[in-house]
């Protein structure tokens, strides 16, 4: 839960007044253009700074304690280039003294469609593709509450884009995670998300449904990043 | 004047990542060259600029990202300078005022290094500047993709309308179809390092035939709305 959140930047507000609710097994699809804030909502989320005003937290204790996790837009800087995938996927696991279920990592694999022996491989060893849902695995082990998604599918061609998304909604379903997923690609925004946040200059400026916003947006702002959406190819309007 | 190019390929470190591919582009052609990552659709437009530069046509390339083709040391000034005389115009001849204003640039301090326009006019200054001198060709690779949604779909309409009343060919080098379809009305698909199949787009979104064209279409956009 973000309430009423203020994050304090040089010469501007980089969040201000910002307040979202996240639950468990749904979608918060944030989105917004460069330097709207919205990394630094996930920075916030994540503990990694403190807002000058308001509150932000899980089931009333900080996000800190609930240890979210976190998934970039790069898929091979979010690992360690001399480690082998499983290694680096391990380490929530090993950090936070888990032990896992048998085949739980098995059976993330094959949610992922992973083959198992590529996480024998260094993250420069494999496609991107196969990187990100590492990424995703990585995010997913130690069954946190809460994912934070920031542009995960935007160094993905089109193709591998569609297919990841869906294999990260199935995962959710089983899963039960909440999502908070960053993106500047409405059409993937309400495809997936429950609800849409458009962030505008560290403001909210529209929080709706996914299936009212893509309808009918309100403000002109959020008209116009519908009709460059379809003007891109990412939404198709039915003849 | 139609362009030709025949018996295009690459190979890099022994593997052929471009097999023999010949092409045809119309006078105001508009193509999309259309593939997943790794399909050889930019090595392609490379080996393709490179052939037709050879052949004596002129040609303009726009990589996915401004930073690619602006040194962040000098001035927009000089960029333009030698972007003119690359073309063999006198400094100061290309009809600067007119391009400017057509991709809706005309505000820019070209005493300014790139880092002091935004990305977006950044990338149009790019447009710009490979327009000087009414190439035959503009081959733009991602053009898109670094660019907020807003600021890239404005770049697309802009540039479009410019090329209308050219004769200017155009072809758009992208990963996704649906950006494509919105754009051009002709599809190279590319799977493997090889030109698989190509045709109206209209044809290609309806009836694709090979894997990867399929592949392509079915996965073009994330959602259609109901109008």
């Amino acid at each position: 839960m973000v309430s009423n959140v203020r994050v304090k930047g040089r010469n501007r507000d980089r969040l201000r007044d910002v307040s979202l609710a996240l639950s468990a097994g749904r979608t918060l699809a944030v989105v917004g253009e460069s330097g709207a804030g919205k990394s630094t909502l996930i920075a916030a989320i994540l503990g990694l700074l403190k807002p000058s005003e308001g509150t932000i937290s899980w089931n009333g204790a900080p996000t800190r304690a609930v240890r979210p996790a976190l998934v970039i837009q790069e898929p091979r800087a979010a690992f360690n280039p001399v480690l082998s995938l499983r290694r680096s996927i391990m380490e929530p696991v090993v950090a936070q003294g888990i032990v896992l279920t048998e085949g739980r990592l098995q059976r993330l694999c094959a949610g992922l469609e992973l083959p198992e022996e590529v996480l024998d491989r260094r993250p420069g060893e494999v496609s991107i593709g196969q990187a990100q849902r590492a990424g995703i695995l990585r995010a997913l082990i130690a069954a946190p509450p809460l994912i934070l998604f920031d542009e995960p599918l935007s160094a993905l061609d089109a193709v591998t884009q569609k297919h990841t998304a869906r294999l990260i909604f199935d995962l959710q379903k089983e899963e039960g995670f909440a999502a908070l997923i960053v993106t500047h690609d409405l059409g993937y925004a309400v495809a997936y998300g429950d609800q849409i946040a458009v962030l505008k200059a560290g403001r909210i400026e529209e929080i709706a449904d996914a299936d009212v916003f893509a309808i009918n947006p309100r403000s002109d702002y959020c008209c116009s990043l519908r009709d460059a959406a379809i003007a891109l190819g990412s939404l198709e309007v039915a003849a | 004047m139609t362009l030709k190019a025949t018996g295009l390929s690459a190979v890099r470190l022994g593997r052929t990542i471009l097999h023999p591919t010949s092409l045809e582009i119309e006078p105001r052609g508009r193509i999309g060259l259309v593939g997943v990552s790794g399909s050889g659709k930019s090595t392609l437009g490379h080996v393709l600029v490179d052939d037709l530069k050879a052949q004596g046509a002129s040609v303009a390339h726009v990589p996915q990202s401004p930073a690619e083709a602006l040194d962040p040391l000098r001035s927009m000034a000089f960029h333009w300078r030698e972007a003119e005389v690359a073309v063999g115009l006198v400094p100061g001849a290309a009809d600067q005022a007119g391009l400017f204003q057509a991709l809706r640039i005309e505000g820019g301090d070209l005493r300014k290094r790139p880092w002091g326009w935004s990305r977006g006019m950044q990338q149009r200054f790019v447009m710009a500047m490979a327009l000087i001198g009414s190439p035959d060709l503009i081959v733009l690779d991602e053009p898109t993709s670094a660019l907020d949604p807003v600021v890239a779909a404005a770049t697309m309409e802009l540039l479009s309308t410019f090329l209308d009343d050219k004769e200017t060919s155009m072809i758009l080098i992208t990963h996704d179809l649906g950006l494509a379809a919105r754009w051009v009305d002709r599809l190279m698909v590319m799977d493997a390092g090889r030109l698989v199949e190509q045709g109206r787009t209209a044809d290609i979104l309806e009836r694709p035939q090979t894997r990867s064209a399929k592949a392509l279409s079915a996965h073009r956009n994330w959602l259609a709305l109901p109008c």
